[in-house]
């Protein structure tokens, strides 16, 4: 659905984007990770037209970017605020009406919206009387009110109390169901890992690694099992099958972790421990987001 | 189009609806409207009221005419000595006693005016001025003239003197409201440009405090959102210049209809001058002090001084308000503008500061043109220059000069302001606005 291609972005002395290519697809929960000052948000600001780049193009259903396109984007900037002194309802009306509502179809929608995330009475408060987490609702619902078909949330949880980062991960999930795509910019990876099923790696205004999360993770999978047992066990017993990385005696017994063999599967460790010791639990260990991320961070960075 | 209307309608009208604006709007008119009333009761009061009794101790050996008498004066001779009169001061037979000492003629000294209150200004001025008329007479009597050549050239000196004083009295009234008026108007024009500007400059500030600007500019353009609320801005101004014409009219209407009926005033209006016999009877109804300015007011084309007024507040305020957005643009806070704000407002205070004073002299003067042409200055010298008179051309050329003006500075505004509201934690400079101008979109 979003096609990004070859984008370069330059700033007086500074590249904020070096060619950097991404395709979303519909329906899909994109994440766009990195470290801050990687490039997200010069990229995020190319796609909803806030600036140009200065060479590469961006598709959304396969056409150029064009000022069509406003209304079908929604966007949750990492900075983000309200007007103080405005009421809540006049507000989100007056900023979804900028997207192209009519004031009935805003006023219905917002009533709708408002009803659903317990907000019912806010319409004639105004923005300073507010919490912080409150105003974080208002701007969610500011951000989705005109139904667009992409949804851009920079740092969608930073601010949010757990339970309204879980109210707004439901809405979320809901609207995705519905077949909203979404793109995350998030330098925490946790926060998203489990909503994402594609990402995409900045670092250093290059696009380093992309693709399913599951996929990334298999790429990054290296044979690394942790192993629990009660027993005595040779340290020698596994050898040619695993390799011992790491052995922490545990109350109910010795848990291990270790590597497999080239060619060796859990079979083979099975085989050989299951004579000797009660195994209690034999699970391979994925890497985390997060550590995939530090690793090619660091890596780039070296 | 319909987005640029929809922030203008935000930025009008979260504005009109403060508590400040409407306070500033309607208190504001009600002051003007006080003092102007004040100002008409007690001078109309004044000038009925005024009729003071003078005895005159004469001591002086030349001059012997008597002091003419009329309306609001009248002189009495005593032959009792100056010391019995002091006493009877209390009394109700007169108010002030002049004494005319036996001075020399080349220089009066040691008059007295002496009263149980102290004589005004306009008293001592009116008394001032028939003794020296008497002193005149006298000296021209010395040189060899007799009293017939005398009264011969006096009919003739005095209805020179009136003529004169006619002619003078109807242009330095016609002079003095051109002057109030052009007053009013740079100031007005100051105030309004600098307020508003302001307003603008804080309108960019807050947006981006706030954090809303981004929210915004994926929604519409850098520049729709500026113009949109400069726009809006601009109107909140007029809609406060009409309420306050409007208001101040209608309120000292009322007040001048309640504190002084009609009939009085036109009695007043008769009373104040001394009509002299050239004078048509039309003019001796006009000649009440209020009346005078009000009837200057339509000679001067008030529709049209009016129409250039909002014209030039509308251009300088483009103008202006453009760059104080690009300087709100480009702070983080409205305690950065510090350093951006003389710089700009330098120019206007120095149109201000000439225009009120250099222009008001010589309102067709080289300093008067050139401030009145160059954009900077223009909107505040031009409206000053207005209430004389200014020839069509120049009138013309300097719109022409402004309206390119303001192009120019919103072109300019709208580049560094698209860049800068994304701008966080940069220490901004006019260097870096530069820089910022240059950038691709």
């Amino acid at each position: 659905m979003l096609s990004v291609q070859n984008i370069v972005k330059q700033y007086a002395e500074h590249r904020a984007l070096d060619d950097v290519s991404l395709e979303v697809e519909r329906g899909k929960i994109f994440g766009l990770l990195g470290p801050n000052g990687a490039g997200k948000t010069s990229l995020i600001r190319v796609i909803t037209q806030i600036t140009a780049p200065d060479s590469g193009q961006v598709l959304l259903n396969g056409e150029r970017l064009n000022a069509n396109h406003i209304s079908k984007i929604g966007y949750l900037p990492e900075e983000r605020g309200l007007y103080k002194k405005m009421q809540i309802g006049e507000q989100v009306l007056y900023l979804s009406k900028l997207k192209g509502l009519s004031t009935a179809e805003a006023t219905r929608r917002i009533r709708f919206w408002f009803e659903k995330l317990d907000m019912g009475s806010w319409w004639d408060k105004k923005v300073e009387d507010l919490s912080k987490g409150m105003q974080q609702k208002v701007q969610f619902v500011a951000t989705v009110m005109h139904s667009p078909e992409l949804i851009i949330l920079d740092e969608p949880f930073s601010g949010f109390d757990p339970v309204n980062a879980e109210l707004i991960k439901n809405e979320i999930l809901e609207l995705n169901a519905q077949g909203t795509t979404f793109i995350f910019s998030t330098h925490r990876m946790e926060s998203v890992e489990e909503l994402c099923d594609n990402i995409a790696l900045i670092n250093k205004s290059r696009k380093i690694l992309d693709g399913p999360v599951d996929e990334i993770r298999d790429r990054y999978r290296n044979n690394t099992y942790t192993l629990s047992y009660a027993g005595d066990l040779d340290p020698l017993a596994g050898q040619g099958i695993f390799e011992l990385l790491e052995s922490t005696v545990t109350k109910t017994g010795t848990e291990l972790k270790i590597k497999l063999a080239a060619g060796c599967s859990t079979n083979d460790v099975l085989a050989i421990l299951l004579p000797r010791v009660s195994v209690q639990s034999l699970q391979e260990v994925i890497p985390s987001m997060n550590e995939i991320f530090i690793k090619n961070v660091t890596q780039t960075d070296l | 189009m319909s987005k640029i209307s929809l922030i203008i309608r935000r930025e009008y009208f979260s504005r009109v609806k403060k508590k400040s604006f409407i306070i500033m709007t309607f208190l504001t008119p009600v002051i003007f409207a006080f003092f102007y009333g004040m100002i008409f009761y007690f001078s109309y009061k004044e000038i009925k009221d005024s009729y003071d009794r003078i005895v005159v101790v004469n001591e002086n050996k030349k001059l012997t005419e008597p002091l003419p008498s009329d309306k609001n004066i009248s002189y009495t001779y005593s032959s009792k000595s100056l010391a019995a009169l002091k006493k009877e001061i209390n009394g109700k037979d007169f108010d002030y006693i002049l004494y005319l000492p036996d001075f020399d003629i080349e220089q009066p000294e040691g008059v007295q005016l002496l009263g149980s209150k102290q004589a005004g200004l306009s008293l001592n001025n009116r008394v001032a001025d028939d003794l020296e008329a008497q002193i005149r007479n006298y000296k021209l009597k010395q040189s060899g003239i007799t009293q017939q050549q005398l009264d011969n050239l006096k009919s003739s000196v005095s209805i020179d003197v009136k003529k004169l004083g006619e002619a003078g009295s109807e242009e330095d009234s016609s002079a003095g409201a051109s002057t109030v008026i052009a007053f009013v108007a740079g100031v007005l024009m100051f105030m309004f440009i600098m307020l508003y500007g302001v307003q603008v400059m804080r309108g960019v500030i807050e947006e981006k405090t706030n954090r809303i600007i981004e929210v915004m500019i994926s929604s519409v353009k850098p520049f729709q959102l500026m113009m949109g609320k400069i726009i809006g801005i601009a109107l909140v101004g007029l809609t406060q210049f009409l309420l306050w014409i409007i208001l101040t009219l209608s309120i000292s209407t009322v007040a001048v209809g309640l504190f002084v009926d009609k009939d009085e005033a036109k009695k007043m209006a008769q009373t104040e001058i001394r009509p002299p016999g050239q004078m048509s009877g039309q003019e001796v109804v006009k000649q009440g002090p209020m009346q005078n300015i009000q009837k200057s007011l339509a000679n001067l084309e008030v529709g049209k001084i009016l129409a250039v007024f909002v014209f030039f507040f509308l251009g300088g305020y483009l103008f202006y308000s453009s760059l104080y957005a690009a300087i709100g643009s480009a702070v983080d806070s409205e305690t950065e503008t510090q350093q951006f704000m003389m710089p700009v407002m330098m120019p206007l205070l120095f149109g201000y500061a000439l225009s009120l004073s250099v222009v008001t002299n010589d309102p067709y003067g080289q300093v008067a043109f050139w401030l009145s042409m160059i954009p900077f200055t223009s909107p505040i010298a031009m409206v000053v220059r207005m209430p004389y008179g200014v020839p069509v051309w120049e009138l013309a050329l300097s719109m022409g000069i402004l309206v390119l003006g303001f192009i120019g500075t919103v072109w300019f505004a709208a580049r560094v302001y698209r860049v800068g509201i994304l701008m966080y934690g940069k220490k901004a400079s006019f260097r870096e606005m530069v820089r910022w101008f240059g950038y691709r979109n």
